[in-house]
Parts: structure tokens; sequence; C-alpha cells
């Protein structure tokens, strides 16, 4: 990790990135949330949890070897206080083939660490992802788009999450060339597993809202800030 | 804020009016942010929300921004489609009223604020839709009309099924009725029949809504195919003509009627802003229907009445569209649209358009306020839709096509269009 002022921001670097926003009832997603945090809603009753997967090569993140992360989040109310970000998300499941990230995660930024991952295939060229642990397939996920028009972007996003009780929340920087799109079609199979909670995900088939996407092999960087208690 | 914070701090051209939405903090930060960003546009002297116009909504109008700069520009951003809204017959009409009845109703239809005039209105609705057993029931808004009668008709735990691409007072009704909302695929009919499917066997009432012309694309609603699975479902359909009614199918009945299935709807709703250039809407329904929603609609109960000038002139405006004047106009209107859709056609994605409102899908939400200022500056006022009302990267402009356009406009307005395509990168052979 690169020290960058001080310790309460890290800078990551990646170079692969695909998130997918999906479309869920809010009574499914409200049932994970704590009191004050809220879901955005897209059309009434209608919310949205937001799937990311990250690639980070060697030295991304300070000595740890490449590896690749899983992020589930709902997508909630930001803290307008703060600054107005793109999307502000409560995590509820993170994911990793790296022990010692996944350690890190937890205690650094108050992250609900899942338990790692056994493998996490990732076709760059394609655009496509496939993740599972000793509990089976999580999913598979993928661009629906084959136009893609990356721009370099800066975006600025609100993390929530919850530890012993107390909810935090954390800035964070994404500077990347990306390509964000609402086309439909294909984009994977969430399937029934630990890892999305209470979620009903492989029988209901959530329709995808949105997908962000990181040029693949370009280096990107994830500027995250230490969290704070949200007060 | 830190250096860096400062440093990735984004220009307002990055923002979208769903991000001032609503914050999870208790203090007003949403207010604070959303007028910060505000005067940002302001002061970059880009804003051209809320513009005054100097006069009346003409094809060729004169408009003054908050810095004071007026401009004179050809107008595509009003739906004033048959230009009702400064005909002498229907001004007159109106002043008439006017003198009277007074300025408002100041009071309740239900109640004390109705006028003879009110009755005369209804009544010449009905005639005009035609159908034996049928009547009118005014509402002081199109959107009333709809929260008013959705949530009427609807109760808890019923069904509304909407069309994704659904106008907000759709949803809005759905909302207030406490029913249970479900979304289908924009004019997806085999989306739809699933949805009923899953749905049927709860026994309830269910209410499909759909739109006779979708004001996003442009396209009309496939009621005549909604119509057919509603009755297999034994579901209940509700048609908004706001922009269709006066202009579409051979005697302006809308989009019902041009399809074949005006006996078929179950509620028809109409909008007096749009065609007939006033203000108010209203439920077209058997009397009984009628008779119910006149006294369980609370956006009608708990409104004024329509003001007495603008019924009047409603009148004169139905009067005119329901003879020769409308008949010629209509087929102005689609011609007009034809033209305009052909000056665009291969050069501008204009999606899936058949109708008097033209799309032009210019792309990111970034481009939209620069954009509109650039237009104005080229003369024209077109209207602008970016997400999240339409779908990220499908930002457009909406062309209102009317028939008191001259071919002049519309070839000012075409190149227009294409000077920005050519300049903020949306032309098609770019």
């Amino acid at each position: 990790m690169t020290k960058r002022e001080n310790i309460d921001l890290l800078v990551w670097n990646f170079d692969f990135a695909l998130s997918t926003f999906y479309e869920i009832e809010s009574w499914q997603v409200e049932k994970l949330l704590p009191p004050r945090i809220i879901p955005m809603e897209v059309t009434p009753g209608v919310a949205l949890i937001n799937i990311t997967v990250f690639n980070f090569p060697e030295g991304g993140l300070g000595k740890l070897p490449e590896f690749q992360e899983l992020i589930l989040s709902i997508i909630v109310l930001p803290d307008l206080s703060r600054d107005v970000p793109k999307f502000a998300m409560y995590v509820i499941s993170l994911s990793s083939t790296c022990q010692e990230h996944l350690d890190h995660s937890s205690d650094y930024y108050k992250l609900p660490s899942f338990k790692k991952l056994s493998f996490g295939n990732i076709d760059k060229k394609n655009i496509n992802v496939e993740f599972g642990d000793s509990d089976g397939k999580i999913l598979t996920m993928q661009n629906c788009n084959p136009q893609a028009n990356y721009r370099n972007e800066k975006r600025y996003f609100q993390a929530f999450t919850t530890k012993n009780e107390v909810i935090y929340v954390a800035d964070i920087y994404i500077r990347a060339k990306l390509f964000d799109h609402q086309q439909s079609g294909y984009t994977g199979k969430l399937f029934n597993h630990p890892f999305f909670k209470q979620l009903e995900v492989e029988d209901t088939e959530p329709v995808s809202y949105l997908q962000m996407i990181a040029a693949p092999n370009v280096l990107g960087q994830q500027i995250y800030y230490r969290p704070k208690k949200f007060i | 804020m830190d250096q860096i914070k400062k440093e990735l701090k984004q220009p307002y051209t990055e923002y979208t009016l769903d991000m001032f939405l609503r914050s999870a903090g208790k203090d007003h930060a949403e207010i604070h942010q959303f007028n910060r960003w505000r005067e940002e546009v302001i002061k970059a002297g880009k804003y051209t929300f809320e513009i005054p116009h100097l006069y009346a909504q003409k094809s060729e109008i004169e408009v003054q921004r908050i810095t004071g700069e007026k401009y004179n520009l050809i107008n595509f951003a009003s739906y004033n489609y048959l230009g009702y809204s400064y005909h002498p017959e229907v001004l007159s009409s109106a002043k008439e009223a006017l003198d009277t009845y007074g300025l408002g109703a100041t009071g309740s239809p239900l109640l004390n604020g109705t006028f003879n005039l009110h009755k005369i209105f209804e009544r010449k609705l009905a005639e005009y839709f035609g159908l034996e057993g049928y009547g009118v029931s005014l509402f002081s808004s199109g959107y009333g009309a709809n929260i008013g009668v959705i949530s009427a008709y609807i109760h808890k735990g019923e069904h509304v099924v909407l069309d994704r691409s659904s106008h907000a007072s759709l949803f809005d009704g759905a909302l207030l009725s406490q029913g249970k909302i479900t979304l289908f695929k924009h004019n997806d009919i085999e989306h739809l029949e699933k949805v009923l499917k899953r749905i049927s066997h709860e026994n309830s009432r269910v209410l499909i809504c759909t739109e006779g012309v979708y004001s996003a694309d442009g396209d009309y609603g496939k009621v005549k195919e909604i119509v057919q699975v509603a009755k297999r479902y034994d579901a209940k359909v509700l048609v908004d003509e706001a922009h269709s009614l006066l202009l579409a199918g051979s005697n302006g009945k809308g989009v019902a009627e041009e399809q074949g299935v005006l006996e078929d709807v179950d509620l028809i709703i109409g909008t007096f802003s749009k065609s007939f250039a006033g203000v108010g809407g209203c439920l077209y329904a058997k009397e009984e229907i009628i008779n119910y929603i006149n006294y369980y609609a609370r956006s009608r109960v708990f409104s004024c009445a329509i003001d007495p000038a603008v019924t009047g002139g409603l009148i004169k405006a139905l009067e005119l569209a329901g003879g020769s004047d409308g008949k010629i106009k209509r087929v102005k209107i689609k011609k007009n649209a034809k033209y305009f859709r052909s000056k665009l056609f291969g050069k501008v994605d204009i999606g899936t358009s058949e109708t008097w409102i033209i799309p032009v899908i210019y792309g990111h939400e970034r481009i939209t306020i620069p954009l509109s200022d650039f237009l104005h500056k080229e003369g024209v006022d077109i209207s602008l839709m970016m997400f999240p009302a339409v779908p990220k990267n499908k930002s457009r402009l909406r062309v209102f096509v009317t028939s008191e356009h001259s071919k002049e406009h519309m070839d000012k307005g075409a190149d227009a269009i294409l000077k920005a395509a050519k300049k903020f990168g949306f032309l098609l052979d770019d």
C-alpha cells in the first residue's frame, strides 16, 4: 500500500474492476440495514444491491501478491454533509482470495469479511468473472455491453459499514478509465450462497440496473480513507 | 477538505439531480449541497432551468435568463401541440368565462366549486368520446387525475402493474394506493403476461397502467395488446392519454381509438395542459365509476376545481379540436413530425419515436447543461431529460413538434441540433 499524507488514507492500484448494480425488493435489503441507514430506491419498492469485483496485481496493495476481491453492498442514502457521492454503499459481505487482505479489511476498514475465496477467475479479455469458495459457486458476472467507451474519470463514493454495533462511513475516490452503461442483457448468475447473507438471489434472478467497468489491464486507483464513526 | 479531496472534486456537470435527493444525516445537507450546485451552474452562466417566458407559448418565444439576458428562440419545448393556448377563439371564450364567473372556483368540485361551466365541459367531453353510459370526472391537474384515480380504485393489498417507462404520476398514484407495485419492461407484452401469470392467482384486483404516447421515447403504448392480455387475466386497464388526446385517432380520441379498443379500456386519463393548452385533467369511464371517483379521489375532493377562465378556454379548445380545425391540425402535426424526423434520421439517434415527440439521444448526462445553453445560443428551446428520468448514457433532447411549426422553424431546429451533435460528439457519423 502507498502512504500518502497520513495513515488515514490508503491508495490501492487495480487492473480490473467490474461492478454490477442489481434491482431487488426493498423489503429484502431493509432487514439487513441498521437503523438510520436507508436503502436508495430507484422506483418505489425497488432498491439496489451492488456487487463489485477487483483484481489487485502484485504490489497493488503493499507487498501482497496478486489477489481478487468480491464485495456485496446495498445502495443507501448518502451522507451529503461529507460531500455528494455518485453512490453510497452499505457493505454487507467481503471476500477475497487473500486471507491477509481479509484480515486487514476487517481490522482497518471495519468491513464484514467473509471467508476466503477458493477461486476467483477473471477473464479480462471478455470481461467476465466467476467466484466461489468451499461452500460452492457464488456468482458469475459479465459485461453485457460490447461497445465499451472508456474515459478517464474521477468518482467519489461513500462506504458505510457496521462493526460491534457502531456504524462507520468512509470516503472512497476512484481514479480510472471507466465506462458505465444501463444496457439490458445477460450479466451472469447469482447463486444462493451464504455470501449473500439472507438475500434471495438465485430464484428471483435480479435484473441488472447499471454496470460500471474499468478498462482491463489499465491501472486504476482506489483512494480509500479510514472509516470514521457515522454520527 | 484535504488536498487530495480538493484535487478530486467534480465539476458541476458531473452531478445529476438524483444525487441531491436525500441525505442520511439529520441536518439539511441535501438542501445545502443542491443549492451549492445550483449556484455553480448560475455562476458558470449556464442556468437554463425555470426560465421565465416573456410572452405566450407560440412557435417563437422570448425568454429571460436569471442573469437578465434575453433570448429569442424557436420553441420546441412546449406541448402546446395544437396552438390553442393563444388561439383567439379560445382566449375569447376564456375571457367571457372570467367575466361571468370570476377568477377562481374557490371550492372543491364536490362541495361548492362546481360551476355550470364545469358541467358543460364534462358533458361535451363525454359526448366527444361518445360511449353510451360513460361520463367524465374533472381534476385540477393531470397529475392529480392519475394519483386520485389510482389511489381510489386500488386498495391496500391489490395490484398495480406499471410499464417501466410510466410517468411519475402513475407511480405516485400506485404508491399512494398502498397496492403492490409490479413493473413490466417497456411495451413488452410477453413480460407483462409473465407478471400477470404470477399475481393473478391472488384473487385481488389488478390494474395495468399504460400510456397512449410515452413522452420520453415518443412511441405509442401497445394498448390493444395490453387490453387483450388483461382480459385473459381479468385485469383492468388504465390508459393515460396525456400526450395523445386530441391528437391520435381519426377523431383525436387518443391511442385507444387509434388502436380500436376505446370500449375495452376501463379508465382513460386525459390532461388539459398539453393539446388542450390549459391546465387540468380528467377521467373518462363508466358513469358508476365516475360517481365513485368524484367522491373518493382525494386529489379531487381536496383540491379546488379548475378555474372558470381555463374551463371556458378548454370548452372552446375541445370544440375546435372536434371540428374541422382539429382535423386539419392533426394532419399537420403528423406531417410536421414526419418532416422533422426525416431531417434527423440517420444523423442522430432518435430512438423509437413515431409521434410528435422526437427524442434525440445525446448520451452522457454531463453534456446536459452545456448543451441546453448551446441550443439557446443557437436560437432554439428544446427540453432535456437525463438520468435518472431516462437510463444512464441515454440522456436526450425532447423535441415537441406542433401543428403550428413552419418548415422554416423545423429546418432551423434540425440545423441547431445537428450543429450541437457535431460539437458535443453525438453525430452518428462521428
